[in-house]
């Protein structure tokens, strides 16, 4: 594994080609749950350990797998791993797994992982990949955290549950609800996006 | 390709999927056999703590206390299925029925909930709620699971009706959350109804 191809991937992850605001993928989990920044937490970290070692066994397993059942496999490995990510979290964290309800089973259908094992896995090495699968997973958490720390803050006046702001605030429960994640993922584009693409030539 | 080469390929490709498969799904098998018994008994925490949170009782941080308060104080009435339909709470020195937690269904925005129902010997005054299954909007009708919110209705009692803001000024009013109509509508609802019934069907027997 060379250094340099590992600093090309995570800059390509992290900003370049970030999954959420430049591939603009797994759009459906951004949207439910950034309203409380604890459930945001549990969500990136089960996301960050299924893209990472679902794209490393595919991409172990990719001299052996046929190319036209590859999908098959791959959609396998993914739900095999979230299925490991939900039977933890009931055993040791029932709390947390109680309040997440049917969102970690949605792990299976974020594309940000099918994407990184198509796109990426299945022509690099297992070691890259695995690298490539960690960086895609804090691409997509470090996003999803930034809005749901003002959806949280803007929404229910809190961070982390804990009241920060005074009675003075009115909530805005549009926040809360999905609409107020398409303005916040759009303003968080727009800002992003803005500089990066005038860097350009 | 020879017609020969196609087979040997097609029949690898079974192969390959079938091996893949049940080499994962041995893995999820153990993961879940050697997790099972404890997924149950933090299941059967989680009710314990509602009933007994449910009929104003402190609730104890340890199992083994919550275990043992639950076996003293809580008798469970079944079905003839064997379903739990309702509990009976004892009175601490006569053993006599001093209580009652119902179960509560009933459709929420986006899933069922399902919440305890504490009551007095009565079926009219509520001890206290608990919910046991709620798949609310987080952030806005998940806001029932907080305390201020259930802690309302303790001593109050049915049928109910909401205020939508400030202090609920009759014992038959409970506030409902800004921007979760629909759950809180909902709430009064289960509670309304349950309540109902069980007077209609309790009450007979005495």
């Amino acid at each position: 594994m060379k250094l340099y191809k590992v600093k090309q991937v995570l800059s390509d992850d992290l900003g370049a080609n970030n999954p959420v605001f430049v591939q603009v993928l797994g759009i459906c989990s951004t949207l439910a749950v950034t309203n409380v920044l604890a459930n945001t937490v549990v969500m990136c970290a089960g996301l960050i350990f299924t893209t990472s070692l679902s794209s490393f066994t595919v991409s172990a397993l990719r001299k052996w797998i046929p190319s036209r059942i590859r999908m098959m496999v791959e959609t396998l490995v993914i739900a095999s791993y979230v299925i490991i990510v939900d039977i933890v979290l009931q055993a040791l964290l029932p709390d947390i797994s109680r309040q997440l309800g049917p969102y970690v089973g949605l792990i299976i259908t974020n594309c940000i992982i099918m994407g990184r094992a198509e796109a990426f896995a299945l022509s690099n090495t297992s070691g890259l990949s695995l690298v490539d699968g960690l960086a895609s997973g804090l691409g997509y958490s470090y996003v999803l955290l930034i809005i749901a720390f003002f959806r949280e803050l803007l929404g229910s006046g809190s961070i982390w549950g804990i009241r920060v702001l005074g009675d003075w605030w009115t909530n805005w429960s549009i926040m809360v609800m999905a609409p107020g994640a398409f303005f916040m993922l759009a303003a968080f584009i727009w800002i992003v996006k803005g500089p990066l693409q005038r860097t350009k030539p | 390709m020879s017609e020969k080469g196609r087979i040997k390929k097609g029949l690898f490709t079974v192969f390959f999927m079938f091996l893949v498969t049940f080499v994962f799904i041995s893995i999820l098998s153990l993961l879940h056999v050697l997790t099972r018994e404890r997924i149950k008994l933090n299941e059967s925490l989680v009710l314990k703590r509602a009933v007994l949170s449910a009929a104003d009782l402190a609730v104890p941080e340890a199992p083994g206390e919550v275990e043992s308060l639950y076996s003293d104080r809580v008798r469970e009435i079944k079905d003839e299925k064997g379903n739990i339909s309702y509990f009976e709470i004892l009175d601490p020195e006569s053993s006599e029925r001093a209580g009652y937690v119902l179960i509560g269904r009933g459709p929420g925005l986006w899933g069922e909930i399902v919440a305890m129902i504490g009551t007095e010997r009565d079926l009219g005054t509520i001890t206290g709620i608990e919910f046991t299954k709620q798949n609310e909007t987080p952030g806005l009708g998940a806001r029932i699971a907080e305390k201020w919110f259930k802690e309302q209705f303790r001593g109050k009692r049915t049928p109910f009706s909401t205020v939508p803001e400030g202090e609920p000024a009759d014992e038959t009013e409970f506030q409902a959350i800004t921007g979760a109509s629909t759950t809180s509508a909902a709430v009064m609802k289960i509670m309304n109804v349950s309540v109902d019934k069980a007077k209609r069907e309790l009450r007979e027997g005495g």
